[in-house]
């Protein structure tokens, strides 16, 4: 996955290729990528949804109920969605058994839920980025001490160190819930960034740098990661989509986000015993987990395309 | 195990003296492989590649011919298509005899006994061709294993004769190595073994001394002729240097843009080049006798094999071109020379000089 | 070898010793253990929570209360959750339900995935490639905890109800045999007439097989009969020599052959034999089996000996796998009117106060195993999937696999034996990091299945704020993981002779 100076591949047969710099051939690959493009489209959607239908912080939203109102309960609490011909009716979503609308709930949940990933996707990468490009170019202490730490996590299940984690912040609130989550599992991204900071600091152009005399804090800034910024923002991405899974997951175990925080698997592991009477209950929370975490997926696949194209490509 | 065979790791002395090509039998009149205007195209997302656009040789008994060309002249495509190892979407057309059959229309099973048996190929580069995770003498024993149904202690025993053959010392206790324990030239050996091991009648080494040490390559040509005379193979011998070719081959073709631009004999290539691009490629070489002249690349690209420009392919970087060049591609034609053949407009103008390479030469000073 | 692996234990034990540090301060500090009784009202809640303070040491610091806890475990200790029950019981009690699911979901991932990894790579851009990589990202996407949920709610009780009446509709059977043809036809690659006879085929041979389950209501009373078990066996001996040895030469053919045969031949004997057998018992006889096959094929092998034991052993393993298969369906109708007709168990690792003979009681646990399993495999398996395609197709684009090619090997050679040996080596290191993933959905598919498993344990500590059941997990869980990863590293050298275990 080194991104550094690789020209696009293909003279082996002694084609010439149009002179492209490496980030417009990155752009360009990545808006071919029909699966990521469809994934953010469709990211973009459930974000657009999720933060106006029933506001965020002090906006309000356009949608007539918020997550906390109870009502009377219509027709069981059945949802009132069709989409041919496409109409949304009183409860797209239904109701639960005190009739609150669960499409607010379900809004008010992706929120959440995308908000504690992401910032466990920039608390995670920030300091596994700082960690790894220091133990890298540096070796000696830092080296020692990331590695050391990265061993005994791995012998620690994330569900396990997350979840104990998850107990100790999650009744402080999201954001709080979100960086401590951030800073247990920031150790895998920081080994990958090691091991690509290790192998770029042998280079020639590192070492030319060296050799000018260049201070370490401009070699690792200037010449080490913006060489590594690829295989950052795919892991980023992909610990985004990992940090859905992991915090719904946490939600269903009672161990994550809290009330009166509402989250997307706080809410099935709330309406998991209405499975069989209002099954639709359980659906909706998770139809939206795995939209978010997919189309996430998709656009992570896609960078790495557009970073690393060699994995496609047939070689003749 | 290890110590003695780190002990003996480097550059193995030969004792004998060195073996040339006029030491050894020469070629007969029968002909073993025969391409006929051979080509290669591959389906890519920006186009048809061309990558070789119609090759013709003929291989006799005992002979070597040695294809010249850059990287992406189609040198190695056009001997990967004899061994039936271009990757599926390769479109390939034209015939490639050998001892008269079509190979191409041949059925996979029936190539598949020529490959290895009788046609078999000596890699570029020895580190990555030999699979880490076996050992040498698994992986040559296997080479005679595919073709023949024999104990596997009797394949060992053919492999431990073959590495003797090729100067690997202490060749019982080497089988038990894995490839990794071996040095470059020590593999590059091993390989040769490898292709011999089946008595083929037809080597195509594809650059077998270019990812070499300098010290190590010319025992490796020798040890590449001195083995095909003791299995009397006949060798395709490709390579982007012409100096390898010196002394080392009967025939040369030169390669250029995926077709052969000059066929002749290899005296006549090193004093009488007939298409500006061998006489470039001569100018571009170091030589011992010459003294005070700069060495003179040639200037420019190869052109991209998918859009290929309607005229002379090397016209763009030719400095006899004109506008015929530019116009019409030139076919391979018979030139002053007996059976010497080259894809000039105006070899005629190559002939009146004594030193061909003077045209780039005077180009290169003239701009300075 | 041994000073390898006693050095990388001994450096384990400090890891493992680092991270219960941590562990138990986390979980020390992760709330009040005593909130429940400050809420409390009577007369006893002062003395409760004096009991419980004294039981938990809760006086002492932190630090001090660990340092205790590593002296009780130095001494093989679990010490006492704050109920005052030894946590080495509740340990017992759960560790071998949970090792159960987290081994058969780890090893059923593996072997699926890698497969279907492996003929994805070969198969690259075909149906068949582009529906697995789809899949694989359904898969990373799916929450653990919905899809163990779904299965527990729709697949168990679904099926259960409809084993009462075991026909299956014809709806049902047209659309698994296209399923069925569309794999094939995906799968083969050539001309579009080609494409077309593999679609009808694995689509005919789908309709007509389903069709004669549902018309022999196969399922109320499954088993496979000397017959079946027999055509098996001797495609499998076909199947495993054209993959290890090829069919140019019949030695290894015949040695398979016979090893098939006498399979078959045994078949029909073995059940009345394995009336209640132990599993010590069928290990003796899977020894048996292993050396008798080596004998036929060391014995018909000829010259193509190493292949031949190969195929013959293989042949013999499934063959046996079969026979021990038609048992365990043969007992499956008594269990299923014991359960009530509901044989597809929802709750539990197993029904309890559940007596009977060795099949029963294997019964019993496979059909509480079954959904657990088949949910936490998901983890895994497009991991799996995923690595070995990548891997695969680096491995297929190596010189060496020119080479193998270049020496005029079968392209089955340079597969079985060139690339995926190869392919295989960048796999084993992702063995433990996905080992102790799949403890973690072990917790979450535990809570859904209400299994009183080690994730209960571990739950039920970090609710009540209690490190010894936490503690106890993580001992076993890092154990694992630690054995995992050497077992990994060991593997690893065994298929890369350039690393050296010293």
């Amino acid at each position: 996955m080194t991104l550094s100076v690789s020209a696009p591949s293909g003279d082996a047969q002694g084609m010439t290729i149009v002179a492209r710099t490496q980030g417009q051939l990155v752009r360009r690959r990545f808006f071919q990528h029909k699966a990521a493009m469809a994934g953010l489209t469709v990211l973009l959607a459930i974000v657009v949804l999720a933060f106006t239908s029933v506001g965020f912080g002090p906006f309000d939203g356009w949608w007539k109920y918020n997550w906390t109102q109870t009502g009377t309960v219509v027709n069981g609490g059945q949802p009132t969605l069709t989409l041919w011909p496409f109409s949304l009716g009183e409860h797209p979503f239904g109701q639960d058994n005190v009739g609150k609308d669960y499409f607010a709930l379900v809004m008010r949940g992706a929120q959440q839920s995308l908000l504690v990933a992401f910032l466990v996707g920039i608390v995670a990468t920030t300091v596994g980025t700082l960690v790894g490009s220091l133990s890298g170019y540096f070796r000696k202490w830092t080296e020692a001490v990331l590695m050391r730490w990265t061993d005994v996590m791995i012998t620690i299940p994330v569900l396990l160190i997350a979840a104990i984690v998850g107990r100790m912040a999650g009744g402080s609130g999201i954001i709080v819930l979100g960086l401590a989550l951030g800073l247990v599992i920031w150790p895998q991204l920081g080994r990958l960034v090691r091991g690509e900071v290790l192998s770029l600091r042998e280079r020639e152009f590192v070492e030319a740098a060296r050799a000018i005399g260049t201070r370490p804090r401009r070699i690792i800034f200037k010449h080490i990661l913006p060489n590594t910024l690829g295989i950052i923002i795919v892991s980023a991405t992909l610990t985004i989509a990992n940090a859905i899974l992991l915090e719904s997951a946490l939600s269903f175990l009672g161990v994550g986000v809290q009330p009166p925080d509402i989250s997307l698997g706080q809410l099935i592991s709330f309406y998991q015993g209405a499975m069989l009477t209002r099954p639709w209950l359980f659906w909706w929370p998770g139809v939206f987990i795995i939209a978010i975490a997919l189309s996430i997926n998709f656009i992570g696949d896609g960078l790495r395309d557009a970073f690393d194209p060699r994995q496609n490509r047939v070689r003749a | 195990m290890s110590e003695i065979l780190n002990s003996h790791d480097g550059v193995v002395e030969d004792t004998h003296v060195a073996v040339r090509l006029e030491d050894v039998r020469p070629p007969s009149d029968e002909e073993i492989l025969r391409v006929e205007n051979l080509t290669v195209e591959f389906p890519t997302d920006d186009g048809i590649v061309h990558a070789v656009r119609g090759v013709s040789y003929t291989l006799h008994e005992r002979e070597v011919l040695g294809i010249v060309g850059e990287s992406g002249s189609g040198k190695s495509v056009s001997s990967m298509a004899v061994m039936g190892l271009l990757p599926r979407n390769a479109r390939i057309h034209g015939k490639i005899l050998y001892r008269g059959d079509d190979i191409l229309k041949m059925s996979p099973r029936r190539q598949r006994d020529l490959r290895g048996k009788k046609i078999a190929m000596v890699f570029q580069d020895p580190m990555t061709a030999l699979n880490p995770v076996y050992t040498v003498g698994d992986q040559l024993a296997e080479a005679v294993l595919a073709h023949e149904l024999m104990p596997r202690k009797d394949a060992l025993a053919r492999a431990k004769e073959m590495l003797d053959l090729v100067g690997i010392p202490q060749a019982e206790a080497r089988l038990r190595a894995y490839p990794h324990e071996f040095s470059g030239g020590m593999r590059q050996r091993a390989m040769i073994a490898m292709a011999v091991i089946n008595n083929p009648d037809v080597i195509i080494a594809d650059e077998p001394t270019t990812a070499l040490d300098v010290t190590v390559q010319a025992q490796i040509l020798e040890k590449l002729i001195e083995v095909k005379d003791a299995v009397n193979a006949a060798i395709v011998l490709i390579t982007h240097d012409l100096g390898v070719i010196a002394g080392m081959a009967h025939k040369v073709l030169v390669m250029y843009a995926g077709k052969p631009v000059e066929v002749t004999d290899t005296d006549s290539i090193f004093y009488r080049p007939r298409m500006p691009y061998t006489a470039g490629l001569l100018g571009s070489m170091p030589a011992l006798e010459t003294t005070g002249h700069r060495l003179r690349p040639i200037k420019g690209a190869p052109p991209s094999l998918i859009n290929l420009p309607p005229g002379c392919p090397f016209s763009p970087r030719c400095p006899l071109a004109d506008e015929v060049c530019v116009t019409r591609e030139p076919e391979l034609m018979l030139t002053d020379g007996l059976e010497h053949r080259a894809a000039c407009h105006h070899w005629e103008k190559m002939a009146s000089v004594e030193d061909p390479t003077v045209f780039f030469r005077a180009e290169s000073e003239i701009k300075g | 070898m041994i000073a390898f692996i006693a050095r990388r234990l001994g450096i384990s034990v400090f890891v493992l010793l680092a991270a219960t540090i941590i562990i138990y301060v986390m979980t020390a500090l992760s709330g009040d253990p005593l909130a429940d009784l400050r809420q409390e009202q009577g007369p006893d809640r002062e003395e409760k929570m004096r009991v419980r303070s004294e039981r938990m040491n809760l006086d002492v610091p932190i630090p001090v209360r660990y340092l205790q806890w590593l002296g009780g475990l130095l001494s093989g200790d679990l010490g006492v959750n704050r109920e005052g029950q030894s946590v080495a019981i509740i340990l017992g009690n759960a560790l071998s339900a949970t090792l159960q699911l987290v081994v058969a979901a780890t090893v059923m991932a593996m072997l699926i995935g890698i497969t279907v990894g492996i003929i994805s790579a070969l198969r690259q851009y075909s149906g068949f490639d582009y529906t697995v990589t789809f899949m694989a990202f359904i898969a990373f996407s799916l929450p653990l905890f919905w899809l163990a949920v779904m299965l527990k709610q729709y697949i168990a009780i679904e099926f259960n109800t409809w084993l009462r009446d075991p026909v299956i509709d014809p709806p049902v059977i047209v659309v698994v045999s296209l399923i069925s043809g569309l794999t094939w036809g995906a799968l083969t690659v050539g001309t579009q007439k080609a494409r077309l006879t593999s679609f009808a085929i694995g689509a005919a041979v789908a309709a007509v097989f389903l069709t004669f389950l549902s018309a022999t209501r196969w399922f109320a009373d499954p088993g496979l009969g000397t017959v079946v078990i027999g055509l098996l066996a001797f495609g499998t001996a076909v199947g495993v020599t054209a993959l290890f040895a090829g069919l140019q030469y019949r030695g290894p053919l015949y040695a398979a052959l016979a090893a098939a045969g006498v399979g078959t031949a045994l078949s029909a004997v073995m059940p009345g034999l394995l009336v209640d057998p132990t599993w010590l018992e069928l290990f003796g006889l899977l020894l048996l089996t292993v050396a008798v096959c080596v004998g036929l094929g060391y014995a018909l092998g000829g010259l193509q000996r190493r292949q031949a034991v190969t195929a013959s052993v293989l042949t013999g393993v499934v063959t046996a796998g079969l026979i021990f298969m038609d048992a365990l369906l043969n007992a499956f109708s008594a269990y299923s009117r014991r359960m009530r007709g509901r044989p597809i168990a929802t709750i539990g690792s197993n029904t309890p106060n559940f007596r009977g003979d060795f099949w029963q009681l294997t019964l019993d646990s496979a059909t509480h195993l079954l959904l657990p399993t088949m949910a936490l495999i998901l983890i895994s398996l497009a991991t799996y999937t995923r690595y070995s395609r990548a891997s695969m197709l680096e491995v297929m684009n190596q010189d060496y696999v020119r080479t193998a090619r270049a020496k005029g090997l079968p392209e089955r050679t340079v597969i079985v034996k060139h690339a995926f040996r190869n392919g295989m080596i960048p796999i084993t290191t992702l063995i433990a990091f996905d080992f102790a993933g799949v403890i973690g959905g072990a917790v979450v598919t535990e809570s859904v299945f209400g299994w009183k498993g080690m994730g209960n344990m571990f739950l039920e500590g970090l609710r009540t704020v209690d490190p010894a059941p936490v503690m106890a997990f993580f001992i076993v869980t890092g154990g694992a993981i630690v054995i995992c990863n050497m077992l990994a590293d060991i593997l690893y050298a065994y298929l890369d002779p350039r690393i050296r275990l010293s």
